[in-house]
């Protein structure tokens, strides 16, 4: 018995014929391709598998894709926009924000919520607000530090195009 | 994860002894128990239906007893198998004391969770294994033929 | 891992909603933010043959006040509850518990029904659905039915919702005037749950004397509970903290607390004495500061 779903990933719509017990983290994967997004510890704790579902940061390993049905949703190979890097990527590499790079696209995409909630975001918040994301190379430091860069570089890019 | 009780049964242990030894009391007394079949003189296989909140699926196990010292002492091993993302194995050592009221049944109960169902599962499988253990010697208690 | 197969059921209402599971049963399962359940799913513990979701049915969402009433929809996620200006503005400790529960993608999902039908031993929620003595709206075919919280939690995630019922919502009646409150909880790193946590609600007269407390725990026990006696000794006395520290040596009488891999029985009645007393001391210093929920 499989349901039909319809959802659009980074802005293009994706039909398909799914088993309903199939996880959208699945879906992504190995009906799209879309491997950017990673399984670590499927059980709902790691966030490697964090994509954004209309807006909101999820762990797509506890969500059907049935559920995302209609739902738009952005994975971290959509998080730019378009060519180029999105300034949370620069700032990742620039401040050196990841060391084996497996929690990376998780990490990113639950940052970018961060952002959009807290365009100036405290220390504090940085770290509760990545409390779902898990580092196994425990590189938190330079992972805030990428953040902390990544609010500054939003706000100087938002600033540039309000001037012109 | 560690499971340790103790119930006061009215019946002597005499009369204990043969209830935890019988297939007829054991499926009427353990929760859920579907299905208890004996597969040797001290076995048995079973299919235990259980249902507390995040609980719900039908399980399938064998459990033998060993180390049968008649009528003070004996030890359940149990393995459970099936379609659990992970496995569950254990054993209890069950002790009968005689007592004015009957018999007083003790249980030092060790089971050993792995794989998936460890990182996730033992959390809630402690609290719902305990509640299961109760359920069952209060059974056992209130059994009548 | 894969969940075992099963039929997916998106009813649009409540009525819809009913139907399905009039029809299956035994055999389905109501999916809310799925947090509890889908891992459960995966893990194979749980292998429902019907699951009806119930995330497309936007009468169950939303936080609204209604009079003197905080009215907050089953189907609310965390997230929702904790930036809810109507919360904020008429219980605001229900942000402060919302914001505690889990990590930011769970709250996202996460819902406050979800987690209160599933009453987890060590969920947030239900500690303090007791301190505010919150309503349960549920609805069946025979009509809607309402719970106090003091009935609602029975044991190890039982609750008084019955077979062919749908929690659908949560009333919170206005609390007394100069009523301060706080959520306390120590968090387990991993799993994010509450190895205790502590919802206080306690009003005092302008002589700081204490007219009512309402004391919810979780973690402590087999499920959520109110520390009844801590609570008695408060009532009528100075919240002081002479008075509070002997109120919460107390606090985890009556509670059925168990040994795990991570506390011993007594570890975790301790901690839950403790926590009852720093909870309390939080509660006196923002009634010294003026800080009453609205």
């Amino acid at each position: 018995m499989k349901n039909k779903v319809s959802i659009t990933v980074n802005g293009v719509e994706r039909s398909a014929e799914v088993e309903p017990r199939m996880l959208l983290v699945h879906f992504l994967r190995e009906e799209l391709h879309l491997t950017g997004t990673h399984v670590g510890c499927d059980t709902t704790q790691c966030g490697a598998c964090t994509v954004r579902m209309n807006e909101q940061a999820v762990k797509s390993c506890t969500v059907f894709a049935v559920q995302a049905d209609g739902a738009n949703v952005t994975t971290v190979e959509g998080l730019a926009g378009g060519d180029g890097l999105h300034p949370i990527q620069e700032a990742f590499r620039e401040h050196h924000g990841l060391q084996c790079g497996f929690c990376t696209p998780g990490m990113m995409m639950a940052a970018s919520q961060l952002l959009d909630r807290y365009p100036e975001p405290t220390l504090e918040q940085i770290k509760h607000q990545l409390d779902g994301n898990i580092c196994r190379c425990t590189g938190y430091h330079n992972i805030i530090k990428a953040v902390q860069s990544a609010a500054e570089k939003i706000k100087a890019r938002k600033q540039a195009q309000g001037a012109r | 994860m560690k499971l340790d009780g103790e119930v006061v049964l009215p019946q002597g242990t005499d009369e204990t002894w043969k209830r935890i030894n019988d297939p007829v009391v054991l499926k009427a007394c353990i929760p859920g128990c579907e299905e208890l079949e004996r597969t040797g003189e001290h076995s048995f296989s079973a299919v235990v239906k259980v249902k507390i909140g995040p609980v719900g699926a039908k399980f399938k196990g064998n459990v033998e007893l060993t180390e049968l010292e008649y009528p003070v002492s004996l030890k359940l091993v149990g393995a459970g198998e099936g379609g659990v993302a992970g496995f569950a194995k254990g054993g209890a050592d069950v002790k009968l004391t005689e007592i004015p009221e009957g018999c007083k049944l003790s249980y030092v109960a060790e089971a050993n969770v792995g794989g998936k169902i460890a990182q996730l599962g033992a959390r809630l499988l402690d609290g719902v294994a305990k509640k299961l253990a109760d359920q069952f010697f209060a059974n056992l208690a209130k059994y009548e033929a | 891992m894969f969940p075992a197969q099963f039929e997916y059921h998106r009813p649009g209402s409540i009525d819809e909603a009913l139907a399905l599971l009039g029809e299956y049963g035994d055999d389905a399962k109501l999916l809310a933010g799925g947090h509890s359940l889908i891992p459960s799913m995966k893990l194979r513990l749980l292998e429902p043959k019907h699951l009806i979701d119930l995330g497309n049915i936007a009468s169950l969402k939303g936080v609204r006040v209604e009079g003197d009433t905080v009215a907050v929809g089953a189907l609310t996620t965390h997230y929702g509850v904790e930036s809810s200006p109507e919360a904020k503005g008429a219980l605001p400790l229900l942000c402060e518990v919302a914001g505690q529960i889990a990590d930011p993608q769970v709250r996202n999902r996460g819902t406050m029904g979800g987690s209160l039908a599933n009453a987890d031993p060590a969920a947030d929620w239900p500690a303090t659905a007791l301190a505010l003595d919150a309503e349960f709206i549920c609805k069946s075919d025979a009509g809607e039915r309402k719970v106090p919280a003091s009935e609602w939690f029975q044991g190890l995630f039982t609750t008084a919702l019955e077979e062919g019922e749908i929690l659908c919502g949560l009333r919170f009646g206005k609390l007394p005037e100069r009523t301060a409150a706080t959520y306390l909880k120590l968090q387990h790193p991993a799993s994010r749950f509450a190895v205790v946590g502590v919802s206080a609600a306690v009003t005092t007269d302008s002589a700081g004397k204490c007219v009512q407390a309402r004391i919810g725990i979780t973690g402590v026990g087999t499920h959520a509970a109110r520390a009844a006696k801590t609570e008695r000794l408060l009532e009528g006395r100075v919240l002081d903290p002479a008075n509070i520290a002997a109120a919460a040596a107390l606090a985890d009488e009556g509670f059925d607390a168990g040994s795990d891999m991570h506390f011993s029985e007594s570890d975790r009645r301790e901690l839950c004495r403790a926590y009852v007393e720093r909870a309390l001391l939080g509660v006196l210093e923002r009634a010294n500061a003026g800080q009453f929920q609205p």
